[in-house]
């Protein structure tokens, strides 16, 4: 089985259209043309004439669940989902962000997504294994099948069984590149808080110049507050222009809530997120 | 000279502070390697005052609060157990020895158990040696 990409964005066309049109919703966040292929971006209609606009290719990684917060409530959103970016709509509904009612949710079977940097494909590294959308109004497309599934934290082995001052030293050259230039917070559907604990001056968590300790405090807080949250779309370590594999550590402390709170983040909307939530029976091995 | 941890200990006002009290009246002994800071719950324990402790110099952090069940807000330590789990994990995974965190449960009637732990602790981290990868160089 194939994906046909230019399918894909016919459909999405054809409903964008017809949602613009009959002003079921006032907003659709899809794909739109950059200044090459390789590069679409971001795109917001608002007319129906806009729709023209809208492209689906294998570059289109971005997840537009990140734009939903950005709206008043009550707008009528319709959005385009992948299946990591469903699960942040989820995840999104969980926290009381948006309401399940307020948006349409145009779901994008697909698989064989690409990193335009690198020409990678995306699927084993980040996404959690998933190529159907978890939850979608209109499907764009037939369900995928067949496709092997890489476990979501296959990726990890490596680094787990890393010495522990192997580990550091590999994470403080990692963390020392960081310019802090905040497009992991930028292009993350989760980070929506204002103002970003690392931008706060009483109390200053942490240094705000680009230097290990300044950028250690910023890293491990955001990998904290992420815990439980984060669905593995992998924007963050595409958005990082010095590429920092941010998404690793995502991925262990993702892997660590699951064990540990018997819950994979984003995956139903009855859910409360791991962290908010408690069992009374939760065992003190967790601690060890 | 031999080497003297510093070790942060945040205590929750209902149990382990008053636990810890309760060691001083009954003249038990214990290392003076800790220094203890009072909040009104283990849930209002930030996990980033725990990676600011590490950097100001901690070479240890011990969290005590209530057995879960007896939390004087009754689930504020069930909330701050979920969480802190997560705290060590980062810590783990980011390549600090897994020995100088530490939570334990420690009730106003435990001034035995607060000097008991407080000696162990403060032993395993005698033996780590030095806390640098976190610590701000001058
Ligand atoms: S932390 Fe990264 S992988 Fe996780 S939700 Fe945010 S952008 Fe996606
Ligand atoms: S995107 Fe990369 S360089 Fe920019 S703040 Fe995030 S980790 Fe640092």
């Amino acid at each position: 089985m194939t994906i046909s990409f230019k399918q894909i964005e016919e459909k999405l066309k054809t409903e964008a259209k017809r949602l613009l049109e009959s002003g079921q919703v006032s907003v659709v966040l899809a794909y739109g043309k950059g200044y090459d292929e390789k590069h679409p971006m971001p795109y917001v209609a608002r007319n129906p004439s806009d729709v023209a606009n809208i492209v689906f290719n294998e570059y289109c990684n971005y997840n537009m669940a990140r734009y939903l917060v950005r709206y008043p409530a009550g707008t009528k959103i319709a959005v385009a989902v992948k299946a990591a970016d469903s699960r942040a709509v989820i995840q999104l509904i969980q926290e009381e962000k948006v309401k399940r009612e307020d948006l349409v949710l145009l779901g994008i079977p697909v698989y064989g997504m690409k990193n335009p940097k690198t020409q990678e494909i995306i699927d084993g590294k980040t996404t959690g294994g998933l190529y159907n959308p978890v939850l979608y109004d209109i499907l764009l497309g037939d369900e995928v099948h067949g496709q092997a599934i890489q476990l979501p934290y296959d990726v990890l082995a490596a680094y787990e069984s890393m010495d522990k001052e192997v580990r550091f030293a590999f994470w403080k050259k990692e963390f020392d590149k960081c310019i802090r230039c905040y497009a992991c917070r930028k292009a993350c559907p989760m980070c929506y808080c204002d103002p970003c604990f690392i931008d706060q001056n009483k109390p200053k968590w942490g240094d705000k110049s680009p230097k290990f300790h300044g950028n250690l405090m910023y890293h491990l807080t955001r990998f904290h507050h992420l815990a439980g949250r984060c669905i593995d779309c992998g924007e963050c370590s595409r958005a990082c222009p010095v590429d920092i594999p941010l998404y690793l550590f995502h991925k262990k402390v993702a892997r660590e809530c699951e064990e540990m709170f018997g819950q994979a983040a984003g995956m139903s909307i009855e859910d409360k997120p791991a962290l908010v939530n408690f069992r009374v029976d939760d065992s003190d091995k967790i601690l060890e | 000279m031999s080497f003297e941890p510093k070790i942060l200990g945040i205590a929750c006002n209902w149990c382990t502070y008053t636990g810890a009290d309760l060691a001083g009246t009954t003249r038990l002994q214990y290392p003076q390697n800790l220094r203890v800071v009072r909040v009104m719950c283990s849930s209002r324990i930030n996990p980033s005052f725990i990676f600011r402790a590490f950097q100001l110099g901690a070479d240890g952090v011990l969290i005590g609060g209530c057995h879960p069940g007896d939390c004087h807000y009754n689930t504020g330590n069930l909330y701050a157990r979920r969480r802190l789990a997560v705290t060590k994990k980062i810590l783990e995974f980011s390549g600090l020895e897994p020995g100088r965190f530490r939570v334990e449960w420690i009730s106003a009637s435990e001034g035995n158990k607060f000097s008991e732990v407080v000696t162990e602790f403060t032993a395993q981290i005698k033996s780590l040696g030095p806390q640098t990868k976190f610590k701000i160089s001058q």
